[in-house]
């Protein structure tokens, strides 16, 4: 059976998400786990690129890629020394996990193969922007106005907390 | 939509404005002077508790997003009543000099986890309840860790925020099946496509883990008792009365109405639950010396009798978890309250600490005795009330054996309840703690608690005012 373009794309997107997430968790070099959650996110773009969805895809790399990421090796960098090789865990824990995650993935994956998803009977379209900015600050039923605003809290109210972890305490370091 | 139409988002915009008020206090007052704001936003938060209470339409906002109705509206009241005992309590720590810097940084956030809370509760779809349980979480990790000075305080921050993130995760991996298979992210959608394949299993039990972490249901406890430990104990009590109290109240909601017809699926898992959260948490908490850790646990095992509400999908069940949370918020601050006035004013927190305690705080003694009694359901206060209609609304699904179980371990659970008891006294200590002379915020707050653990008991209409509520939500 011979791939068309398309299927070839899916299953490289799909196979270096895999490799990748796995790099990710079992690097011992924090730098390194961190490109390799770059490798990750790009993927994942381009499954959104194949599923024909632009504005996703775009979100997710100047997002994702570009600002998250970038974010992490900051704080990596300013925090941590970035040499620093973690110790492995043992044989047993490593072992103990790996039985786990194996019986969780087996469950997942064949409890999801199992189920006969219906394939949505509208028909397949680009999604306009202007479609999606209506929708973001639409108050009608499939409108995103109220979650949209309650993010802003939600980012207002982590940024202050942020500040407060992060600020210097002077008063209590010269007496403590 | 018509402007008006906002007034039914009363509980959070008061709380949104409230926050504000604070942020620009912040700003134009200088850095000595932050303190003043401690009887302003504590009094003006009692008069949103009372603004609750004032009678307001039903309705539905924002295309199903957001929902309101009577029994919304008590939940919310409930929590506010909690949160405005807390304000009361934490005030004196607040004014502690290592605090001067962040106290409307710390109305701030506990603000906005209220918030979050109210949007939770009300939710109409899975997008504003994850939502609002993220700003219920995220602000709180940063509570927790609040006096970061000290290693166990940003301990529990840190363990709050990566335990709430692999929670997160599940729940919304189970949240995206659900989705896939519906199509919706509403919860009338959801509930008119609800199928019995495994996959919708798979999304339920997800969905369950998620919120077992939140409301420290045994086995996703662990994180619970240093978190309790390590934060301040304002923060201690507000996580373990009014954010668990939301959590239970969201996840009854949700389990009766959107997953009502999976209920052959979550009935057995509560009931494993159940049992297994009353009987670990009876069972570790027996062991503890410190008074946190102590009640930390103490929390735990009453999660497991709320769970036996849970188990009764009717009208009767919700009233009974509204009530014995209403009944748990005076219980537990009760008992936090005496705690934190004894950790702040002495800086002891183990049980042997508190070895004739009644020697020169009888006050004190006295008002954590009833508290512990009335935790642990001892007849004329309320909590007796609150355990016997839990016990009632599971009997009468024919869950006997339960109810015999939960019956032993309200006994076991009487045995330590006592132990602070009898150390207060009974025990005999050459040097008992000198006499605590505490504010005046600590004894309103004290005395509200003990007003509450009295008279939600005796005074029944209130039990009959929440179950008129729930019926006309109808379940």
């Amino acid at each position: 059976m011979m791939l068309t373009a398309s299927q070839f794309m899916f299953y490289f997107f799909a196979l270096a998400i895999v490799i990748f997430s796995i790099l990710t968790v079992t690097s011992q070099r924090i730098l390194r786990a961190a490109t390799y959650l770059l490798f990750v996110l790009i993927s994942t773009a381009g499954i959104y690129f194949l599923l024909n969805y632009q504005f996703l895809a775009a979100v997710q790399i100047t997002l994702y890629a570009g600002g998250i990421v970038v974010l992490i090796i900051f704080s990596i960098l300013l925090t941590s020394h970035v040499g620093v090789k973690f110790d492995m865990v043992g044989w047993k824990k490593r072992l103990a996990t790996g039985i786990a995650v194996a019986i969780g993935a087996i469950l997942v994956i064949t409890t999801i193969l199992q189920y006969q998803f219906e394939a949505s009977t509208e028909a397949a379209r680009a999604v306009e922007m202007r479609w999606i900015g209506l929708s973001l600050l639409s108050y009608e039923k499939e409108g995103f106005v109220l979650p949209f605003e309650v993010i802003s809290i939600l980012l207002l109210a982590s940024m202050i907390g942020a500040i407060i972890i992060a600020r210097k305490e002077e008063k209590n370091e010269s007496n403590n | 939509m018509q402007l008006e139409n906002f007034l039914l988002m009363r509980h959070e915009l008061l709380l949104l404005l409230l926050a504000l008020l604070v942020l620009v206090f912040e700003i134009f007052t200088d850095d000595g002077k932050i303190h003043k704001i401690i009887p302003w936003i504590t009094g003006l938060f009692v008069l949103v508790t009372f603004a609750g209470f004032l009678p307001q339409t039903e309705g539905v906002l924002f295309g199903g997003m957001f929902r309101i109705t009577g029994m919304q509206i008590m939940m919310k009241n409930i929590l506010n009543v909690g949160v405005a005992i807390i304000l009361l309590q934490s005030a004196v720590w607040l004014k502690k000099p290592e605090n001067s810097g962040k106290i409307s940084e710390y109305y701030i956030l506990l603000l906005s986890t209220l918030i979050g809370m109210n949007f939770m509760i009300s939710s109409g779809d899975f997008l504003m309840f994850y939502l609002g349980l993220e700003l219920a979480t995220i602000p709180m990790a940063v509570l927790a860790a609040f006096d970061r000075y000290r290693n166990n305080s940003a301990e529990a921050g840190i363990k709050l925020i990566l335990s709430s993130a692999l929670s997160s995760g599940i729940l919304l991996f189970g949240l995206s099946m659900l989705y896939g298979m519906t199509g919706s992210i509403y919860f009338d959608a959801i509930n008119a496509n609800i199928n019995q394949s495994p996959l919708m299993a798979l999304s339920l039990i997800f969905f369950f883990a998620g919120m077992g972490f939140k409301i420290s249901l045994v086995p996703f406890h662990l994180w619970t008792a240093d978190v309790y430990e390590g934060a301040p104990v304002s923060v201690t009590s507000y996580l373990s009365v009014v954010s668990k109290g939301a959590a239970v109240f969201i996840f009854s909601i949700i389990l009766f109405t959107v997953f009502d017809k999976l209920s052959g699926y979550w009935i057995n898992m509560v009931y494993a639950l159940a049992i297994l959260t009353m009987t670990v948490g009876n069972l570790f908490a027996i062991r503890q010396k410190n008074m946190k850790r102590f009640l930390a646990f103490s929390s735990i095992a009453q999660a497991g009798f709320i769970l036996l509400g849970i188990l009764n999908a009717s009208e009767f069940g919700m009233t009974t978890i509204m009530y014995f949370v209403l009944v748990y918020i005076f219980s537990n601050l009760g008992a936090f309250g005496v705690v934190s006035a004894i950790s702040y004013f002495t800086g002891k927190e183990n049980m042997d600490d508190y070895d004739s305690l009644y020697k020169n705080n009888p006050k004190l003694s006295l008002l954590l005795t009833i508290s512990l009694f009335s935790l642990a359901g001892i007849p004329p206060f309320a909590g007796f009330f609150g355990k016997f209609f839990l016990f009632m609304s599971a009997a009468s699904q024919g869950y006997y054996w339960l109810v015999f179980i939960a019956v032993l371990n309200a006994t076991i659970s009487l045995y330590y309840y006592l132990l602070p008891v009898k150390a207060m006294f009974i025990n005999k200590s050459e040097t008992p703690l000198p006499v605590i002379k505490s504010d005046v915020y600590t004894r309103i707050a004290l005395i509200l608690c003990a007003v509450g653990i009295f008279g939600v008991g005796f005074y029944s209409p209130v039990y009959e005012w929440i179950y008129q509520l729930v019926l006309q939500f109808g379940i």
